[in-house]
């Protein structure tokens, strides 16, 4: 049996937490497209959590999962 | 040719060399997962043309960062610890494709529908093959690569239709991507590629593929009034 790397199933969760919050971004937007204060914080969100993953610290993500 | 279907189970009875080129494969796949969304999210994200735009931009970088989830959960289950790839520059991408960062909405939309459409390429090379948690994940991931392309084909569409400076514009992306796309698929006659072939990891030769895919994609740019570039010029594996 193959020995797992560190951590692969608490990012496996995180990174799913973290899709499943962007497609409700999207979709909040997407369902509000005519009302701008609404789809401009729907794209506030979609940034900000990009913003997160692009940076790409796995470290202080897995930390905060913990706390 | 080894025809056997394995599971993670059976992954550490595994000959070395089987072991090597799967972590390796996986590797790369996670790699250009993620790479995708680090060539667009920066610049196309707050410059989409509209905001239904912008927020299917976001929804293609949500899917591709699952891609990256599934792809290593498959590698990290079997020991491959692909996180690096996650904070690695643009600049150390495997694949070229995937070096620099995507500036223009042209170039955006090109990309979906030159550069995804190889994403399932690759992605096809797993049908089938001898490692059945990886063939697991592929449907789902494949049909979210097919929306990628026609979103891209789509807005390229759109963009021819506005006039002869922004079909410029758009052969010029097309002349960029083209024989990018062309090089993703590896040097002819590549060993490496033999040994993927024997052990089942995948199924087409490098230029098998590109052929495959030159036949699919000339006449598609044909049909939208593109010039089909010099496959030769500028290609790093031939």
């Amino acid at each position: 049996m193959a020995q797992a790397a560190p951590n692969t199933e608490k990012l496996d969760e995180h990174l799913l937490e973290i899709v499943r919050a962007l497609h409700g971004a999207v979709k909040q937007g997407v369902a509000h497209l005519g009302e701008p204060k609404i789809v401009d914080g729907a794209i506030v969100d979609c940034e900000e959590i990009l913003d997160v993953i692009m940076a790409g610290d796995v470290e202080a993500w897995l930390s905060e999962a913990v706390a | 040719m080894f025809t056997d279907k394995i599971e993670l189970n059976d992954f550490g009875k595994m000959d070395p060399e089987y072991k090597a080129l799967l972590s390796r494969v996986l590797t790369i796949q996670a790699d250009c997962e993620i790479g995708g969304p680090h060539l667009y999210v920066e610049r196309m994200l707050p410059a989409a043309p509209t905001k239904l735009d912008q927020l299917i931009v976001a929804r293609t970088a949500a899917e591709e960062i699952d891609h990256f989830r599934k792809v290593a959960r498959v590698a990290g289950d079997l020991g491959t610890d692909v996180t690096f790839v996650l904070s690695q520059p643009n600049e150390k991408r495997f694949v070229d494709a995937f070096r620099g960062l995507i500036t223009t909405w042209e170039d955006n939309a090109v990309f979906g529908f030159l550069i995804d459409r190889i994403g399932r390429y690759q992605l096809e090379e797993f049908y089938d093959c001898s490692y059945l948690p990886l063939q697991r994940i592929l449907p789902e991931i494949v049909t979210e690569e097919l929306g990628h392309i026609e979103y891209g084909y789509n807005k390229t569409l759109e963009l021819l239709s506005k006039g002869d400076e922004e079909k410029e514009r758009v052969q010029n992306a097309v002349d960029n991507w083209y024989v990018r796309a062309l090089d993703m698929f590896g040097r002819s006659g590549s060993a490496r590629a033999e040994r993927y072939r024997y052990w089942g990891l995948k199924r087409r030769t490098n230029e098998q593929a590109r052929s495959d895919y030159i036949k699919e994609v000339n006449p598609i740019l044909t049909n939208m009034g593109l010039k089909i570039p010099d496959p030769l010029k500028g290609r790093r594996y031939l």
